[in-house]
């Protein structure tokens, strides 16, 4: 059974019709790439999943379980949890804080009014291991707003990371990053244990092309191919609307 | 955390050789600022940890007060007669915050502002309840158990503990789960969503405990001024405890407290001067405020930071040497 079921939706804003019969379904362990130019809907497509944006028609399933209508917090119980294109951050608190807010979420504790909250051993077990696991352990008591553009991408994934989900959507990890940080970040994708599915998207198409087990190209809100890496370099179509033309995309 | 806990003890004992130094106005005074503190308290928790700025908040403090009144015309126990203020405060917070939180920002002012005003009219038109505009004698005196409490200096003591104590229970409050989640929620609503959490249940939370303190405050007030009047209801008296909230500093826990200190303070020493003495507080306020940006609290960190020059110095250069290890490791 698959992970994720997205069948058939449509969303609309008013008379633009942006996605069409939007179908994309997700293995466990896959790692599956959306792509596609700007304004074709790869974000509106996670808004959808996620329920930030009710869809008009369609119906999607997390593990055969029908989640269409589900209030977005109570995915991350389910097992999904998001990035955001924009980082989506708390500012004003620590690395630490904000791994402790993100790792609290599961917790049965997280509606106790007495006990300090630093006292369960559990957050902290956790919290440390995320940052050992991710090298950022020296920075854990700096203010979000004071790390740099790199690092907050990082810990934007982090905090979806910390729910441990068993779907991670990643909304253009790399977007706004130096070359060599988004090497870091697909580094960073790749060491994901496969117990975790992903579905991303991307534009930068080395990242795409190192990291995708299946691609799913989205153009005017429509699917035009899902397939392997392979069938989407060598589809004449893909090429036309999304490389320009004639030119062969290259890993 | 030693350190914190010495400021502690010294405060305690001040709080308590307080009386043995100042006269018996003075003791009165001192009184009064505990009661004022807690409501200030009240009001910074969801001002300064959940982002909530509400201008109707003498609603809860006129609840506790008259709760106090009414029902202790029937019955004279002091627990009882707290713990229903306190039980009754709460409840209508739940219940009118279930509705208010579904606003935000100058709504929620302006909707808090709303029922604040709606009750004021309510204690001003239920003349057969609340005496209307009279107001209403407190029959009941202070009891907790041995013997009547009347002397200014028995009631300081029972003012400072309380407020004490509701410190205590805020500073647990804020460091417990949910307060921490509270806080996450005031400075991003979205991505708590995005991580599971329902924010509505929280800021409700915050705001019931902040509406019970409140009505603890206002049911204390009851006993220590005898009497009670819608004035403690009205809009004015909201718009005093944010002040004292401001002024003390927004985001703490001990900045409001000390916010109510200097703005009671102030107010009984420039009026034994002049009758324009609002006209001289206004004044004070505005540079207060312009000038103390952050508030009082943070006067006392630059302080600090001062007399711990050397120290924080110190840690300062030790950072940068960690900084630069890191640099030559990477």
């Amino acid at each position: 059974m698959s992970l994720l079921k997205v069948e058939n939706i449509s969303k609309s804003f008013k008379t633009l019709q942006v996605l069409q019969n939007v179908s994309v379904e997700v293995q466990p362990g896959e790692r599956h790439v959306i792509i596609g130019p700007n304004g074709a809907g790869k974000t509106t497509l996670f808004n959808c999943i996620t329920n930030v944006l009710s869809i008009d028609s369609g119906t999607v399933y997390l593990e055969g379980q029908e989640i269409s209508h589900l209030p977005s917090r109570k995915l991350v119980h389910l097992g999904m949890s998001r990035t955001f294109q924009k980082n989506n951050l708390f500012g004003n608190l620590t690395v630490e804080e904000n791994l402790h807010l993100a790792v609290t979420s599961t917790k049965s504790y997280r509606y106790q009014i007495f006990n300090a909250l630093l006292k369960h051993e559990d957050l902290k077990k956790d919290t440390d291991e995320v940052l050992e696991q991710w090298g950022i352990s020296s920075r854990r008591n700096v203010k979000v707003n004071f790390l740099s553009y790199g690092e907050q991408r990082l810990l934007e994934v982090l905090l979806a990371m910390a729910a441990k989900p068993k779907l991670l959507l990643l909304d253009e990890p790399t977007s706004g990053m130096s070359p060599a940080e988004t090497i870091q970040t697909a580094e960073m994708i790749k060491k994901l244990p496969r117990s975790v599915s992903i579905l991303i998207i991307e534009h930068d198409m080395e990242v795409v092309f190192s990291i995708a087990d299946k691609i799913t190209v989205l153009h005017h809100g429509e699917v035009i191919l899902s397939g392997t890496p392979e069938e989407v370099r060598n589809n004449e179509q893909v090429r036309q609307i999304y490389f320009g033309g004639g030119a062969k995309a290259h890993a | 955390m030693k350190k914190n806990l010495l400021i502690m003890f010294l405060l305690l004992i001040a709080a308590a050789a307080l009386p043995f130094i100042v006269s018996e106005y003075g003791i009165n005074l001192a009184a009064e600022i505990c009661i004022m503190a807690i409501f200030a308290m009240s009001l910074g928790l969801i001002m300064g940890y959940a982002g909530m700025v509400s201008l109707g908040h003498a609603a809860f403090f006129g609840i506790g007060s008259y709760t106090v009144t009414i029902l202790g015309s029937h019955l004279s126990n002091f627990y009882l007669l707290i713990l229903g203020s306190i039980v009754l405060s709460g409840l209508v917070a739940l219940i009118t915050g279930a509705i208010f939180i579904r606003t935000s920002k100058f709504y929620f002012l302006m909707i808090t502002l709303a029922f604040g005003q709606l009750l004021f009219a309510l204690t001003w038109q239920l003349k057969d309840l609340t005496g209307g505009a009279d107001g209403m004698k407190i029959s009941s005196t202070m009891n907790l158990g041995f013997g009547d409490i009347v002397s200014p200096l028995g009631i300081y003591f029972v003012m400072a503990g309380a407020a004490i104590l509701v410190y205590i229970f805020l500073r647990f409050f804020v460091h417990s789960p949910a307060g921490k989640i509270i806080k996450g929620v005031m400075e991003n609503e979205s991505r708590m969503k995005a991580l599971g959490y329902d924010p509505r249940i929280y800021k409700l939370l915050a705001y019931s405990v902040s509406g019970a303190l409140a009505g603890f405050s206002g049911s204390l007030y009851g006993y220590f001024n005898l009497f009670v009047s819608p004035d403690l209801t009205n809009w004015m008296f909201s718009g005093q405890v944010m002040i004292m909230v401001i002024i003390g500093g927004v985001g703490t826990l001990i900045g409001p407290a000390i916010g109510a200190g200097l703005f009671i303070f102030l107010q009984n020493f420039i009026s034994t001067y002049t009758e324009r003495w609002p006209l001289i507080m206004g004044l004070l306020l505005v540079i207060l405020v312009i000038v103390g940006k952050g508030g009082i609290i943070h006067w006392f960190a630059l302080l600090r930071s001062k007399i711990f020059y050397r120290r924080s110095q110190k840690r300062m250069e030790y950072a940068q040497n960690h900084a630069q290890k890191e640099e030559v490791t990477n």
